[in-house]
């Protein structure tokens, strides 16, 4: 990250100088002020979802979820600690029903949790691969936006999209499976 | 159908809640009070994402890029016209879909264009975006193997996506 980062950086500024030097600082700005906007977003979002599931965990059905989805996590990450299990599972669930704005914090949480218990890089890095891929059933943005275009029939991409989604995830796994070893790989610099 | 997923899940858990004798107020309240902490250990890192992406466009390296790329991504199936989607998608979600809504204004919303664009947005994630969110702060600085499995990944489908556009 700091490598992408820093050449992006000094290559745009270079050209920048050249091009439109008062653009800059400009950019520097509206990038943080759309960070900034999306944050807050982001705050509305995570509220109303945290709050849901905090009764959702309450409840015990974390632990129920979990239980449903232990089969699938196994075969997905090896042994899990059972903390993070239940966030995980939570987290996939979301990610299946396409409830996107509870995958966010349930992921960070589930990362959180990971990162406390050791030889867990090859689960971290198998839980972002398939939230980096993850499948979506119904794209439900897309299908607003075209039905705003006077689309003909909107409908008619999801069936491809489940296609492609699906493709993109199963390919994500297995290329974890085979480049990553279960147990010691840090998910390291090549 | 998918209207009716979010409301029959919330109630539901309100419904269960009840039975179970959860007090759903403080369950609520007490879960809401994360939703500030979160955001602000996020900020810096989409800050730094959004700066990026902002000097890149601006300094016009992206269209740079996108003309370099063109040629490649055609030979692999992906129209011309796809190619800043593509490329914007891993970063930013508001950026793709203002990407999708141009192309949508540009090519309409029926061809074979339109709905290459739409299942490639439908179908890819903000793999960076993902990527700084969810590792905000953590232990784990080097994810180069799964970003890249990631990004590899996604770019396959978006081939794919092309694909099966044009036998469908």
């Amino acid at each position: 990250m700091n490598l992408i980062f820093g050449v992006i950086l000094t290559v745009s500024t270079v050209t920048l100088i050249f091009v439109e030097p008062d653009g800059v600082l400009t950019s520097f700005l509206n990038g943080t002020e759309k960070a900034l906007a999306l944050s807050s977003q982001m705050t509305v979002i995570y509220a109303v979802w945290l709050g849901i599931l905090n009764v959702f965990e309450k409840t015990g059905l974390t632990e129920k979820t979990a239980k449903l989805l232990k089969p699938v996590n196994r075969f997905l990450f090896g042994p899990l600690p059972e903390k993070a299990n239940d966030f995980m599972s939570l987290n996939i669930a979301a990610n299946i029903l396409g409830m996107s704005g509870a995958t966010t914090p349930m992921g960070i949480k589930s990362v959180k949790e990971l990162e406390k218990h050791p030889n867990t890089e090859y689960a971290l890095c198998m839980f972002f691969v398939i939230n980096a891929t993850s499948i979506q059933l119904i794209p439900s943005s897309v299908l607003a936006l075209r039905i705003r275009c006077g689309a003909v029939n909107p409908s008619d991409i999801i069936f491809p999209t489940i296609l492609a989604t699906l493709l993109s995830t199963v390919l994500g796994i297995l290329l974890v499976k085979i480049f990553m070893k279960k147990r010691g790989d840090k998910c390291r610099f090549i | 159908m998918s209207v009716y997923l979010i409301p029959v899940f919330f109630l539901f858990v309100f419904i269960y809640a009840a039975i179970k004798r959860v007090k759903p107020y403080d369950a609520f309240t007490d879960g809401v009070k994360g939703a500030i902490p979160f955001s602000f250990s996020i900020f810096p890192y989409l800050a730094s994402i959004f700066v990026l992406m902002e000097l890149f466009e601006e300094s016009g390296l992206s269209s740079l890029l996108c003309d370099f790329l063109s040629p490649v991504f055609g030979f692999l199936g992906i129209p011309k016209e796809l190619t800043k989607l593509v490329l914007i998608k891993p970063f930013s979600g508001s950026g793709a879909l203002a990407t999708l809504s141009d192309i949508y204004a540009e090519y309409g919303a029926d061809g074979y264009i339109a709905r290459c664009a739409s299942v490639i947005y439908g179908s890819s994630e903000t793999v960076f975006y993902i990527a700084a969110v969810y590792f905000a702060g953590s232990k784990t600085k080097n994810l180069f193997k799964p970003i890249a499995i990631s990004l590899f990944a996604s770019f396959l489908s978006c081939v794919f996506a092309c694909f099966i556009c044009r036998i469908m």
